[in-house]
């Protein structure tokens, strides 16, 4: 057997220093996301990684550089991490142009995610903006793999078009479950699409929501966040029970550097995952 | 310990230790490295940039990779051991500030290791007119120096705060035990040092008024004359923000990846991958690094993140410094 504490140790030695991960498997869901799974090289650091909800990974692209990426996959699934990547600036460009088999660097667990245990016997609302739906994903496979520990779990999902939804084919599958209330919503239809149109805010008039066992998890554009948490205070969902996630600039992702401050935190190990009540006591938060 | 021991001092220590004190240079003083005591200037008044850079430098290679490999090693820490000679009470407490950020939460190796390696002989100064480390107490030191000198004219009044500063006097220079009349001196000097702070800086319920007055036209003011040079958080103590970015051998197939200092106050610190800004405007910036300094540090260490030394106000072009923007929080509420 490993010795799991010495494995620990290895993991948090250097915690600037990334650990080989080969890319096993990439799937394309968009014209600019691609769906990466990697599985980290030493045995002892794959043993010792555990994650949360909501947390994240420095990605390292070696002669690039690093960027904080969310973890797509769930705690559940183990040995690998899947992370949902937009191609959007130097070091995703680079992982875009990647294959199967390639090797990166990956660092962390890093930052605060979901109260996955807190949420545990109640219902939960999930909202998600475009790729904002990429660290929700990690709690929704979660939910999903412990689904008989939550009450009602509801799942509203904006994309700007039909070609920009994420993960369609699984939401696709999982549209006549009854045990998830799945609502998807585009502000540009196109003739492949059947399912709503607008707003993801206009959705809250579809849905019912039992204010006194319901957790809210948000994350999305910056915009976004306001009139979201509009609605479920509306919902009169308690302000300590919506929880948001925030995307800043990072570079260390352990509470160095100083890129991701949000009023008086940092995003990187107060966050990124933060409940309302302390969101609207961080200045210029949302 | 006489005052004329200074130089055995210097020479004994420097058999062992690269000795880093103030010098002269031009019109200012700089820490650097002495190769001669007679160049260690223990009557200066601040140094261009603060013994940081012994800690943090400006620049630092944290691993070196193998792009084919796809394999980083973590990149040692120089081994040589140093004295830093001479270090006034804001920097002393300056240096306390960082290491919560360095050697607190996730541990920094290699500011660790360069912390562990130095040894520190703090001095008693003069305040020079503009520094106010009075308003945070930071000009009286308690711990975080292996050795602070109190000059009391013709000696120094040697306090001693760990084994190894304990081991540097035994093995270079004689001293010997106080008696009632260097307390007495030493008690007359403080007090004469207590009582020549120029600079009466009101720091009451400083977290409150900003964010009382987070949207106080003042922001806008100081925002309009900012250069976002930068400037400010190079000079400063304990301005701890870093960028890393990676560099590669001509022929790409190796690198390493490098962290130097960055400023809270340059356009880009703030912009994510797609382009938003967090802070974007000039004015927020300003704001947010008197935030960050006097509400966001203090809300996890319980201290403010400055430590009164002045270099920032020395450094603006464009006269932003803390006595007159904590002044310009403070205004209102007269009768």
């Amino acid at each position: 057997m490993r010795d799991t504490a010495q494995a620990y140790r290895k993991l948090k030695a250097n915690p600037y220093l990334p650990w080989s991960a080969r890319i096993t498997s990439i799937t394309e869901l968009t014209d600019t996301e691609k769906l990466f799974e990697f599985r980290l090289i030493d045995d002892d650091v794959r043993d010792a990684f555990d994650f949360d909800a909501g947390q994240f990974v420095e990605l390292s692209i070696f002669g690039v550089g690093e960027a904080p990426i969310s973890i797509s996959s769930a705690p559940s699934k183990q040995g690998f991490i899947e992370l949902c990547v937009r191609d959007s600036g130097d070091v995703t460009g680079a992982l875009h142009a990647m294959h199967c088999g390639d090797i990166v660097g990956l660092r962390g667990p890093f930052g605060r995610g979901f109260p996955f245990d807190e949420m545990k016997g109640h219902d939960v609302l999930l909202v998600a903006g475009g790729l904002g739906i990429a660290p929700l994903k990690s709690l929704i496979n979660h939910i999903h793999d412990e689904r008989h520990s939550f009450g009602k779990v509801t799942i509203l999902y904006g994309s700007r078009n039909p070609g920009e939804v994420l993960f369609r084919r699984q939401f696709d599958m999982w549209r006549h479950r009854e045990d998830f209330e799945l609502i998807m919503t585009v502000d540009h239809p196109d003739e492949t699409w059947d399912g709503e149109v607008g707003l993801v805010t206009g959705l809250f008039g579809r849905i019912e929501v039992d204010s006194q066992r319901t957790y809210g998890a948000i994350c999305g554009p910056p915009v976004m966040y306001r009139y979201v948490i509009d609605e479920m205070r509306k919902k009169q969902m308690d302000v300590d029970r919506i929880y948001v996630s925030f995307e800043r600039r990072m570079k260390c992702g352990i509470g160095k550097c100083g890129h991701c401050g949000v009023g008086h935190q940092y995003a990187c190990v107060d966050g990124p995952v933060f409940n309302y009540w302390e969101a609207m006591n961080l200045q210029e938060a949302i | 310990m006489e005052k004329d021991r200074i130089a055995e001092l210097i020479r004994g220590l420097s058999t062992d230790f690269e000795v880093i004190g103030p010098v002269a240079k031009g019109d200012d003083f700089v820490f650097a490295s002495i190769a001669d005591p007679e160049d260690l200037r223990l009557d200066y008044d601040t140094t261009l940039l603060p013994a940081k850079k012994y800690f943090l430098p400006p620049s630092e290679e944290l691993m070196s990779f193998s792009v084919t490999d796809g394999e980083a090693s973590a990149t040692a820490v120089p081994a040589g051991r140093r004295v830093l000679f001479g270090l006034h009470s804001c920097d002393l407490n300056a240096l306390m500030l960082m290491d919560n950020v360095f050697l607190g939460g996730y541990e920094d190796p290699y500011y660790r290791s360069r912390r562990e390696s130095t040894l520190i002989v703090g001095i008693g100064c003069t305040p020079s007119g503009t520094c106010f480390c009075n308003a945070w107490g930071t000009d009286e030191v308690h711990w975080g120096f292996d050795i602070f000198l109190t000059d009391l004219e013709d000696r120094y009044f040697v306090s001693v705060r760990s084994v190894e500063g304990a081991e540097l006097l035994d093995s270079h220079v004689e001293t010997r035990a106080i008696n009632d009349a260097d307390t007495a001196d030493y008690q007359r000097v403080i007090r004469a040092f207590k009582a020549s702070f120029t600079q009466q800086l009101d720091t009451a319920q400083l977290p409150l008024l900003l964010d009382a007055k987070f949207d106080d036209p003042v922001w806008e003011e100081l925002g309009e004359r900012c250069l976002s040079c930068g400037a400010c958080s190079m000079v400063c103590p304990t301005c701890y923000c870093f960028d890393v970015k990676d560099r590669l051998s001509p022929d790409g197939t190796e690198g390493s990846r490098v962290r130097s200092w960055d400023s809270c106050q340059f356009s880009e610190f703030a912009e994510v991958a797609h382009g938003h800004n967090f802070r974007g405007s000039r004015p927020s910036r300003v704001k947010y690094r008197y935030y960050h300094k006097q509400w966001g540090y203090l809300s996890k260490f319980e201290r403010v993140l400055c430590v009164g030394c002045a270099r920032c106000e020395r450094a603006c072009k464009a006269g932003i410094d803390p006595r007159t923007v904590i002044a310009a929080l403070q205004s209102g509420g007269d009768e």
